[in-house]
């Protein structure tokens, strides 16, 4: 607030050159720009994805389709994909935790939560591949495939949404739909994880470089802060990620 | 030629932003000063917030989202989705922290999605409406 109102005041003084108007530098602000840019990349996706279950007459339901937790069984819905969510939400936190002690040039600290935020990255990563192992043993393929041919359709009707599917659209629709719906889950829930994936390759960099005092040489952490943006913008993919495939 | 023999091969390659901006990068030095432990305690409030909005979503959806009507549902999951996104994004991408130009600069173009919603979401019914009503006609 009162940067903002600081702001205001001095307003003329802000825009007449010789400093950011917008008190960031170049960097982050690409980096906003950056993120916009994919955000709509992902919003393109998950509207494509809507789009497509708007106009099907059948559609699974998620609650049957991702309801297995290793060693645990096969009928808790959600639960995996809850922990998924937890993991990322707590590498957030330790990343901003990291970017706090980056704030203070708090070499040691830094060191630390970037340190903890690879650990959750890969954890979740590990959970992705366990939940894509596990759908590829259950469906027998990833991209196309969720129903055997040689199988009626109806016996599938279970993996349905009851509300949404009715008996005669399931034997017209569901084949199609159920091809549709795991299109669309691999390759968005790939493309987070790709963020994922490239997101812990970037807290490794850093990682070293603030290990080897880079940062501390330069006087400032805000790399740290700039792929801590990324980072946290991964966690807020997941978020919608996790509305439009899990709970919708 | 001469730029090349400074000594400092850092700031040649870095340069040194600091003089054009003084954000919340700035100014701090101890971080077991109370202002550090303040935001501290802010980020873990803001993870509480968020593993019980969670935790609420899992809850609706395990048990309650197959007996309440649709609509409800949705605007429930929705709703507790952008609670979410604002929390991450104002406070652990310190976007509440900016400037408010900024924030403006980075939230309007975002307004886009208003309508790429309502418009792939209403072509999207409306396919399927025709083509019920198509199919039902040749009946």
């Amino acid at each position: 607030m009162s940067q903002a109102a600081t702001a205001t005041v001095n307003e003329e003084k802000l825009w007449g050159g010789g400093r950011s108007p917008f008190n960031v530098s170049y960097g982050k602000m690409m980096m906003w720009f950056f993120l916009m840019s994919d955000a709509f990349t992902f919003g393109a996706l998950l509207i494509s994805y809507g789009t497509t279950r708007f106009f099907s007459a059948a559609w699974p339901d998620a609650n049957q389709v991702f309801r297995a937790f290793p060693f645990l069984g096969n009928n808790l819905p959600l639960l995996f994909v809850s922990l998924m969510t937890f993991i990322l939400i707590m590498s957030s936190v330790t990343m901003v935790l990291a970017v706090h002690a980056g704030h203070y040039g708090d070499k040691k600290n830094v060191a630390k939560w970037m340190l903890w935020t690879i650990v959750g990255g890969i954890a979740f990563l590990a959970c992705q591949a366990w939940e894509w192992t596990h759908m590829h043993g259950e469906i027998g393929s990833l991209w196309g495939a969720f129903t055997d041919v040689n199988t009626p359709i109806s016996k599938y009707a279970d993996f349905f949404s009851e509300k949404k599917t009715t008996a005669e659209a399931l034997a017209l629709h569901g084949r199609q739909a159920a091809h549709d719906f795991f299109n669309y889950f691999f390759t968005i829930t790939g493309f987070h994880g790709g963020h994922v994936f490239s997101g812990v390759c970037f807290n490794i960099m850093i990682l070293i470089n603030t290990v080897n005092g880079t940062y501390e040489r330069r006087g400032h952490y805000e790399m740290v802060e700039k792929i801590g943006l990324y980072w946290h913008f991964v966690d807020l993919v997941w978020v919608f990620v996790f509305t439009c495939f899990y709970l919708l | 030629m001469s730029q090349h023999h400074s000594n400092n091969i850092q700031e040649l390659y870095e340069g040194d932003q600091s003089k054009l901006y003084s954000g919340i990068m700035a100014h701090h030095t101890d971080i077991n000063s109370t202002e550090s432990k303040g935001q501290v305690k802010k980020i873990w409030r803001v993870f509480w917030i968020l593993l019980v909005i969670t935790v609420i979503e899992v809850i609706m959806g395990m048990f309650f989202s197959h007996n309440m009507p649709k609509a409800l549902v949705n605007f429930f999951f929705l709703a507790l989705t952008l609670l979410k996104a604002g929390y991450i994004v104002s406070v652990f991408m310190h976007l509440g922290d900016e400037f408010k130009n900024f924030l403006i600069t980075m939230m309007i173009p975002l307004t886009l999605f208003i309508w790429f919603i309502i418009a792939f979401l209403a072509d999207g019914g409306f396919w399927l409406h025709m083509n019920s009503h198509v199919r039902a006609g040749m009946h």
